[in-house]
């Protein structure tokens, strides 16, 4: 337990950073692509599968309920071309996803546009815009 | 009081800690595109090139710019249901989504990568989409008679001078879309495209269908580009039916679902 950090992701964990608008490059309508969040959370799952890997992940809502978000990257052979491997995301990692949620309000997300990254308490970034 | 006042600054701080990330995103998708000094060779394509799009799957031609369809044609793109387009919907049934191939020319805006080789007598485009690939002849020969309906069909090519590829397609079956956008076509359709090699890391393509059972008029894409990325590979891609469906179930499903609340 690194107990700062991991307080303030807690904290944070319900909070979300209203990023947009941009143009809709996936273009897929069950997504809002023009308003992208960034959320914070503990890494559940990594799927490394076409046709696109997805990442799954706890998140606290603000009543400190745990809620499981499905989150849509990109094809392994993209994530390769920009640097991952299987193992850059594994269960347990803190992370900060910044995604395109799904319209209809469920916890999914789709992170694969070219906006669309991962950040690790470290600074590190994980990109998924080189195709 | 004073608990909630200090829980927002160290959530604010932990936000902040994350900005500067967002700021530095733009224009690194086409960071391959800077032109390499090398004379383009003649009558050669090969490489590893990328179609210079938005970065999702797009079409030939803007929805707006397609011609009128025959009845046929209009009957049967009223009864797609498309996840892309002016008329998307969540779910849908792209035929792509039980991993039928998804086709030409559709296959050629993409955002993945394809792979030219040259062989004797033959162009091949290995597209990293599907793993799929497709044999352009340049032997001399003529497009089969009477072609069996296939689902990439039958291509020719010819050089036209040192730097422009020309190819002519045809022998189609008419179980893909022509688009994300769910527009048919018939087997009758046949393609032409111009693979111009104006420097060495660009390829300017233009593409037209001609589909007269489908389309009153010729569809004539505008100008596209492909740029050569010399350190890409092509990497596995297949459409796997079961990742296809675990897929499906994970993401598509609960993303396209009627809102609860």
């Amino acid at each position: 337990m690194k107990p700062k950090l991991v307080t303030s992701f807690a904290l944070v964990g319900s909070l979300v950073v209203v990023c947009g608008p941009l143009s809709a490059h996936h273009g897929n309508i069950a997504y809002d692509e023009e308003h992208l969040i960034t959320i914070m959370g503990t890494v559940t799952e990594m799927a490394w599968s076409n046709p696109h890997c997805q990442i799954y992940f706890d998140v606290k809502d603000d009543k400190g309920k745990v809620v499981n978000w499905a989150v849509e990257s990109q094809s392994p052979g993209i994530l390769k071309r920009n640097g991952w491997t299987k193992s850059s995301i594994k269960p347990g990692d803190q992370i900060a996803i910044t995604l395109a949620p799904a319209k209809n309000g469920s916890p999914v997300g789709f992170s694969g546009g070219n906006k669309g990254k991962i950040v690790f308490p470290d600074g590190r970034v994980l990109r998924m815009n080189e195709r | 009081m004073r608990n909630r006042l200090v829980s927002f600054m160290v959530a604010l701080a932990a936000v902040l800690a994350f900005a500067p990330a967002a700021l530095a995103q733009a224009g690194q998708q086409q960071a391959t595109a800077k032109a390499s000094a090398a004379p383009a060779p003649k009558r050669d394509l090969s490489g590893v090139w990328q179609y210079q799009g938005s970065g999702g799957a797009e079409s030939l031609v803007p929805e707006k710019d397609m011609p009128p369809m025959t009845p046929w044609a209009k009957a049967r793109f009223d009864q797609e249901r498309p996840g892309y387009g002016s008329r998307a919907i969540p779910g849908g049934n792209d035929p792509i989504l039980q991993c039928d191939p998804i086709g030409f020319p559709r296959v050629m805006f993409m955002p993945t990568p394809i792979e030219f080789v040259q062989a004797p007598g033959r162009v091949l485009q290995f597209f990293e989409r599907e793993h799929e690939w497709r044999p352009i002849w340049t032997d001399g020969r003529s497009l089969p008679e009477d072609a069996d309906p296939a689902w990439f069909g039958h291509a020719i090519g010819h050089w036209e001078g040192d730097y422009t590829l020309v190819v002519e397609s045809a022998g189609f079956n008419d179980k893909t879309w022509l688009s994300p956008a769910g527009y048919p076509h018939t087997e009758d359709m046949r393609v032409t495209e111009r693979y111009q090699r104006a420097d060495h890391d660009t390829i300017l393509y233009n593409i037209s269908v001609v589909d007269p059972k489908a389309y009153t008029k010729p569809i004539v894409g505008p100008q596209k580009t492909f740029k050569l990325r010399p350190h890409a590979e092509i990497e596995e891609f297949p459409c796997v039916l079961s990742e296809e469906n675990s897929f499906t179930q994970r993401i598509r499903e609960p993303a396209a679902a009627k809102p609860t609340k």
